[in-house]
């Protein structure tokens, strides 16, 4: 199995061509029996408790307009994922002006997400600080708004979607669009590495996508997923799960 | 860099029937070659530039040869000729433009070994492609003809995605205008394709140009009846009159009733990776008579949303000229 | 006067091995223990190896070993050499040869060998190496310069180096936009008459710019070659144009006697121009023989071929022509950028001579500067300069006739040259010319003032178009031997040292032996091909030269043997040679036809005699070839050898001019050639199927210049696009006229004995010139500027839309 591939170029010589596509299946294999070992786990040793009702009083947890940039970014990233691996699997689909186009309405929202955060929403309540490493460890340690979980998932798709539209603008810059056309490519080994990043960046983008829809759809976690979409959490599912005087509501 | 003038090892399989094809095709997958006239087989293999471990040797069956009648036209086996096509007295007599189109095809050298299934099936012929370059096409990165100094004057007008080669079939056009059936079998059975869902263009698979795979071998084309003795039009315009490919060839058919089109297929090949058909030009012409000024009333209507490269704008009004001259049924 | 034997068709005795595939070409040789070269070679345009690492592909069983640039005497540019190392200049560019024990074994070696490059700025089209701060093809310049230098042994260039010539961006903008490039430095420059002055007395004057594209030679045989080294002897097949003229340059190349050399090259498949001398990778084939002390088939590929295998320089050019009211050409000022490819040069000179000796202006100006680039190396083809001349310059005369009110071809017969025309420079005379008398007959075969008056509009889309044009080549040389020997059966051995290309002038040539000599064809026996056959230092078989220099030859060595006869017959008879005639093979008194002995028995005396007579003794102005031949043959029948010291004066034109009339689709660009009429204006005919073999042939080629063969190059990587024989569209037989109307004007030229002068190159220039022309008129006088005119180029022009190449690009669409 290959890590990378690589290619001769125009002149022959060898360089790199982007990422091995075999990994796309360990990547594919590994979440797999990762998450079906966190299951069975899950589901036969771990200690059972009580779900906190979903009824009662209404605590306000994203906005509107937040959901509708979380699904849009969640609908452009599985857009995203399945026109790139679709040629690659051998699925016929005219993939790649709906790649390129899902990669600007990501690049879009997610500048559109970034400036929301600094400038209007309580940016502190993702920060992953130090006292958070010691949250998964210590069952009295409850989070404010966001769970050492979530916010390590949420910074790794950062970096990862960070990567992944750094490296897709790049290789847009070389193919044809409405707007500009396909440009010479004096260094065919750069572009490679482009390829090897992006590709890389895509594996990485995959995984956490694949654990985060895991978790979205967990049971215990299943509200969580709820107030992505309805905006709210019930009062017993904040004091089960947070620290209300961590938690500043906006 | 080297040159080669010998032919790599490989094994060598000459069924007799189709099934043991499809079980040797199958056996090798993607590692297996067909080769029928060979035409575009051997520089690929000799050259180095694509390989094989088995070349499957389709000559020698016989279910895939001859042209026969059928209850709804005819059905040409996979292995018949170019030159057979163009000599076949009911092929002459009901689709003489697909004669027409064969006949066109290469040269008579090529035209004697090369088969129907071939020159369907044949690979773009993008000189940086051929030249084994990793383009797009072989699996690369990146399209050497599509940039602001590449050599494209062969190259795509339309539905370019990434790669911009054209489509070099000369028979492929006829077949989609005659709406030929193609008929694939493998492992699993049979299948038939209408010829115009045969060809693939590169936004959908970027390193094939039909839907053929692994294991499926193109076993015979058929032709409904629905077209025979129809009026055609078939011109190709290449730099030579033989052994070339077209730089835009038209195929067309035509229901005309007292001097009126009343029904039409128009496909351009050599201006996209697949047979082109001008759905546009096929309503906008629905009534009219098949006359100069018909003619002369399409306009640009073919070409209007063309995208062309640095050298191949020439492409546009040579297919506009080239739909003229069949709506006039004349050069 | 009337000949028996020149004049006449023959059947050349190659024909039948020909027609049935026995001929035998370097390739089909094959020896015992032999091995499998191929070739390595450059993937980039530029740059120099850094190292080779063979070390995978020698530990293979079967493989036997490599050749390299350091097996080879140091090759310093602009020399082309056999194998690169420092300076590796294209694509194609050979770096390495590996032995084995077969083919299939060399072609695997090669994929195991690693070569490392270190890449360098690179330019395929000659005015971005020109502009200031513009890459260059090598890292000392862009252009050839003259030195004393001698070259180094066993390679071919001398007294040359690489420098740098640049011009402003002002000066090529303006050069690109069809204008003088005022100030500019030029490689080397002429001028006669007095320019400012005959312009200033013109009525008409015209400027343009002119591209043409180069194209490669795609010899249909490739440079394949086998040696062996036997008892210090090198016995080398090999497919050369020449045969005598090479041998000892192709001795120098392997570093060894002449003496020892046996080539061997009964049939050349093609070489037009390109191998008229040994090439470098000749050097290859024998030392790697050598080296491993095998026989070496060093097998040359399609593609190989289109990278070594020579091509035409293209030209950029600027050219001012002006007439005047008398309708002669009063001054011409012409500017011409070559492209000279990685090796090689341009001819820009040659081009120039075209416009002098076709339209003898009153006063001119050339300047001309050749190129380096990292293409392919150029070199001969096919009328080299005059050619790519012919084709820009017919329509841009046309122009100028036209804005003169003048008919085309009056205005061409009115600046024909005459017997006393000049050439050049130096404006030297010629041998003879009867071209004027050539254009009347061209246009009465053709009914010119017929089709000048038919009407343009053909049908709805298609235009008549209506073209002439001229072809011009230097066609002959002196000081070659000919030899000649009689065998004691009375068999005629006539010997040359002629290449057999497939024009069979090898043929021809030595039949003005058999002229002079009055005797049966039958009994004659063309001995050439080989130099263990004895051949005689002949001229090299570069297309027109052949004709005129080796009928003086043959000429010359048959006076010989008829002296010599005579000579022999008065010690047997009496009285004086004065007294002797000629006839059915015999020599005899004239007074007394029956005191005489048949031209055998006179062999069979000579042998007895010794001397001169059997070739004991020889002249001592003959070649040492000729000298090595006669002393082999020496004592085995009468030897008739002599130096061609024929009195010789001036240039010797080859000349043709054509008629041509096309049917042009302007929907679709592609045209039907519907009458082609053309006329060799080249002295007596020898051979009239010959000629006209030669004039069809160069006529297809033409042809094929004119719409769509040419090099193409993306500028962005230096890959060239027409690799492959089929993509290099040489004319099909659908391309061309099922009839071509050709005929010799058979007028003698005063400086042959035969009166024949040659035609080859000219043949290939008229008509180029003639389709160009009738492109230009069928558009309404449109002048597209550049060769080829492809069908995109006209459906460009007649849609309007702007996109036609401009600016002088050449290498590309």
């Amino acid at each position: 199995m290959d890590i990378i591939r690589y290619r001769k170029d125009v002149w022959g010589e060898e360089v790199i061509l982007g990422v091995s596509w075999d990994l796309l299946w360990v990547i594919a294999v590994t979440a797999f029996l990762l998450l079906a070992a966190h299951a069975i786990f899950m589901a036969a040793l771990a200690k059972k408790k009580a779900m906190p009702s979903a009824e009662g009083k209404r605590v306000h947890r994203h906005d509107a307009i937040d959901r509708a940039f979380h699904w849009i970014m969640a609908g452009s990233v599985l857009v995203l994922i399945f026109t790139g691996i679709a040629p690659i699997i051998g699925i016929r689909v005219s993939w790649l002006n709906i790649h390129w186009i899902a990669g600007l309405v990501l690049s879009f929202v997610c500048i559109f997400h970034t400036i929301r955060a600094l400038f209007w929403q309580d940016f502190k309540s993702m920060l992953l600080g130090p006292a958070d490493f010691k949250e998964p460890f210590d069952e009295s340690i409850k989070p404010g708004k966001y769970s050492f979980e979530q916010k390590g998932m949420h910074w790794a798709m950062t970096v990862l979607v960070v990567a992944v539209i750094a490296t897709g603008i790049t290789l847009l810059l070389h193919i044809d669009t409405p707007w500009w056309d396909r440009p010479s490519v004096d260094d065919e080994g750069t572009l490679g590495i482009w390829f090897l990043l992006h590709g890389t960046a895509t594996l990485g983008l995959i995984a956490f996508t694949a654990i985060h829809i895991y978790f979205a759809l967990r049971p215990e976690k299943r509200f969580y997923t709820r107030s992505m979409v309805k905006g709210w959490i019930s009062e017993d599912e904040l004091k089960e799960n947070h620290d209300t005087n961590k938690w500043k509501q906006d | 860099m080297s040159s080669h003038d010998v032919m790599p090892e490989m094994s060598l399989y000459q069924p007799v029937r189709v099934e043991d094809a499809i079980g040797i095709a199958n056996q090798f997958a993607d590692r297996g070659w067909l080769v029928g006239g060979g035409q575009d087989t051997y520089g690929w293999l000799k050259d180095r530039a694509k390989s094989a471990d088995a070349l499957i040797d389709l000559k020698g069956i016989e279910s895939m040869r001859g042209v026969k009648e059928t209850a709804d036209g005819i059905e040409i086996g996979a292995l018949v000729t170019l030159t057979e096509i163009t000599k076949d007295p009911i092929i002459a007599q009901r689709y003489p433009l697909l004669a027409q189109a064969a006949g066109r095809v290469a040269s008579p050298q090529i035209r004697n070994v090369g088969t129907i299934a071939g020159n369907v099936s044949q690979d773009v012929r993008c000189w940086y492609y051929r030249r084994g370059l990793n383009c797009y096409r072989a699996g690369g990165n990146l399209c050497y003809a599509d940039t602001p100094e590449g050599m494209n004057r062969e190259h795509a007008i339309f539905n370019a995605s990434r790669c911009v080669a054209v489509t070099p079939s000369d028979t492929g056009p006829a077949l989609v205008a005659l709406e030929a059936q193609m008929v694939i079998n493998n492992a699993s059975g049979q299948r038939v394709v209408a010829a115009e869902e045969f060809f693939v263009g590169p936004n959908l698979d970027i390193q094939n140009t039909t839907v053929l795979r692994p294991g499926d071998i193109l076993t015979a084309v058929r032709i409904p009846s629905k077209w025979a003795n129809a009026q055609f039009y078939f011109e190709k315009v290449a730099d030579r009159n033989a052994w070339d490919f077209a730089l835009v060839s038209l195929s067309a058919v035509m229901r005309v009733n007292n001097g009126v089109i009343e029904d039409s297929r128009i496909v351009v090949g050599a201006v996209q990776a697949t047979p082109r058909r001008l759905t546009e030009v096929e309503q906008a012409v629905r009534g009219k008579a098949r006359n100069d000024s018909t003619a002369d009333s399409i306009g640009d209507l073919a070409s209007r949303t063309a995208n062309p490269l640095n050298y191949n704008h020439f492409k546009m009004p040579l297919m506009d000229n080239l739909v003229k001259r069949a709506l006039r049924g004349q050069a | 006067m009337t000949y028996m034997h020149i004049g006449k068709d023959f059947t050349p005795p190659d024909v039948e091995a020909k027609v049935t595939g026995a001929a035998r070409y370097a390739e089909d040789f094959k020896k015992d223990g032999m091995v499998f070269a191929r070739l390595l070679t450059s993937p980039i345009p530029a740059g120099r190896v850094v190292s080779i690492d063979a070390s995978a592909a020698l530990a293979m069983p079967g493989v036997l070993g490599i050749f390299t640039a350091d097996d080879l005497p140091e090759a310093k540019p602009p020399a082309n050499p056999a194998l690169a190392k420092e300076w590796v200049t294209y694509i194609g560019q050979p770096i390495l040869a590996v032995a084995a024990e077969s083919d299939f074994l060399a072609e695997e070696a090669l994929s195991k060998i690693v070569v490392e490059y270190q890449r360098r700025p690179f330019v395929v089209d000659p005015l971005d190496t020109l502009v200031e701060g513009g890459p260059d093809p090598y890292p000392m310049g862009n252009t050839l310069i003259r030195n004393s230098g001698e070259a180094a042994a066993g390679t071919t260039a001398s007294g040359t180096d690489v420098g740098r010539i640049k011009w402003s961006i002002d000066q090529v903008t303006a050069f690109r936009n069809g204008r003088e490039p005022m100030g500019a430095e030029f490689g080397s420059e002429w001028e006669y008459g007095d320019l400012a002055a005959q312009f200033a007395a013109c009525s008409t004057v015209i400027e343009e710019p002119f591209v043409t594209i180069g194209q490669p030679h795609h010899s249909l045989e490739s440079r394949t070659g086998m040696a062996y080294w036997e008892n210090g002897k090198c016995y080398f097949h090999g497919s050369l144009q020449s045969h005598t003229v090479g041998h000892n340059a192709l001795a120098g190349m392997l570093e060894m006697d002449p003496a020892n050399l046996v080539f061997i090259n009964e049939n050349t498949g093609g070489g037009f121009g390109s191998k008229i001398f040994p090439y470098p990778v000749m050097a290859v084939t024998g030392r790697f023989a050598r080296a491993l002390n095998r026989p070496v088939q060093l097998r040359i590929t399609r593609d190989e071929e289109f990278y070594i295998g020579s091509a035409r320089s293209g030209m950029q050019g600027w050219i001012k022509i002006g007439l005047k009211e008398n309708g002669r050409v009063g001054a011409v000022d012409v500017a011409i950028i070559n492209d000279a490819g990685s090796g090689g040069g341009g001819s820009g000179s040659s081009s120039a001579e075209h416009i002098s000796i076709m339209f003898q202006p009153e006063a001119m100006r050339f300047r001309g500067l050749s190129l380096y680039t990292n293409t392919t190396p150029r070199g001969a083809q096919r009328g080299p300069g005059q050619n790519e001349m012919a084709a820009v310059l017919a329509p841009m005369m046309d122009k100028a006739a036209n804005l003169a009110g003048l008919d085309r071809v009056a205005f061409r017969r009115t600046n024909a040259p005459r017997m006393d025309g000049k050439i050049g420079e130096r404006q030297g005379g010629i041998s003879s010319s009867y071209m004027p008398e050539a254009i009347d007959k061209a246009a009465e075969m053709f009914n010119w003032q017929q089709k000048i008056a038919q009407p343009k509009q053909i049908s709805a889309t298609k235009v008549r178009g209506i073209g002439v044009g001229q072809g011009f080549h230097t066609a002959g040389a002196n000081g070659y031997d000919g030899l000649i020997r009689i065998a004691p059966d009375g068999t005629i051995y006539l010997h040359t040292g002629v290449g057999n290309l497939g024009t069979y002038s090898y043929a021809a040539v030595v039949r003005a032996a058999a002229e002079a000599l009055q005797c049966n064809w039958d009994n004659c026996v063309v001995v050439h091909g080989n130099s263990d056959l004895n051949l005689p230092h002949s001229t090299y078989q570069g297309g027109s030269n052949t004709i005129f220099t080796e009928t003086r030859s043959s000429h010359v060595a048959a006076l010989d043997i008829i002296e010599k006869m005579k000579e022999i017959a008065m010690a047997e008879f009496g009285g004086s040679t004065a007294d002797y005639s000629i006839g059915e093979e015999r020599v005899f008194l004239t007074s007394d036809s029956s005191k005489g002995m048949s031209y055998g028995e006179a062999a069979q005396k000579a042998i007895e005699m010794g001397g001169k007579y059997s070739g004991m003794e020889y002249p001592e102005n003959i070649n040492a070839t000729t000298q090595r031949s006669v002393q082999a043959m020496a004592g085995t029948g009468l030897i008739g050898v002599a130096k061609d010291l024929l009195p010789r004066s001036g240039a010797v034109p080859g000349m043709a001019i054509a008629f041509v009339e096309i049917e042009l689709d302007k929907e679709t660009g592609k045209f039907e050639i519907l009458d082609y009429s053309a006329v060799a204006e080249c002295g007596t005919v020898v051979h009239p199927q010959g000629l006209s073999q030669a004039m069809n042939g160069g006529g297809v080629w033409g042809f094929g210049m004119a719409q769509s063969e040419r090099h193409v190059y993306d500028p962005q990587n230096g890959l060239p696009a027409n690799v492959g024989l089929y993509q290099s569209k040489p004319p099909t037989y659908l391309d061309v006229p099922l009839n071509m109307n050709t005929v010799g004007m058979d007028m003698p030229d005063p400086q042959s004995p035969v009166g024949a002068r040659g035609i080859g190159e000219p043949a290939q220039g008229c008509a180029v010139a003639a389709l160009m022309s009738a492109f230009s008129d069928a558009l309404d006088g449109h002048l597209f500027n550049r060769t080829p005119v492809t069908a995109d180029m006209i459906v460009n022009h007649v849609a309007q839309n702007g996109f036609n190449t401009g600016n002088l690009k050449t290498n590309t669409f």
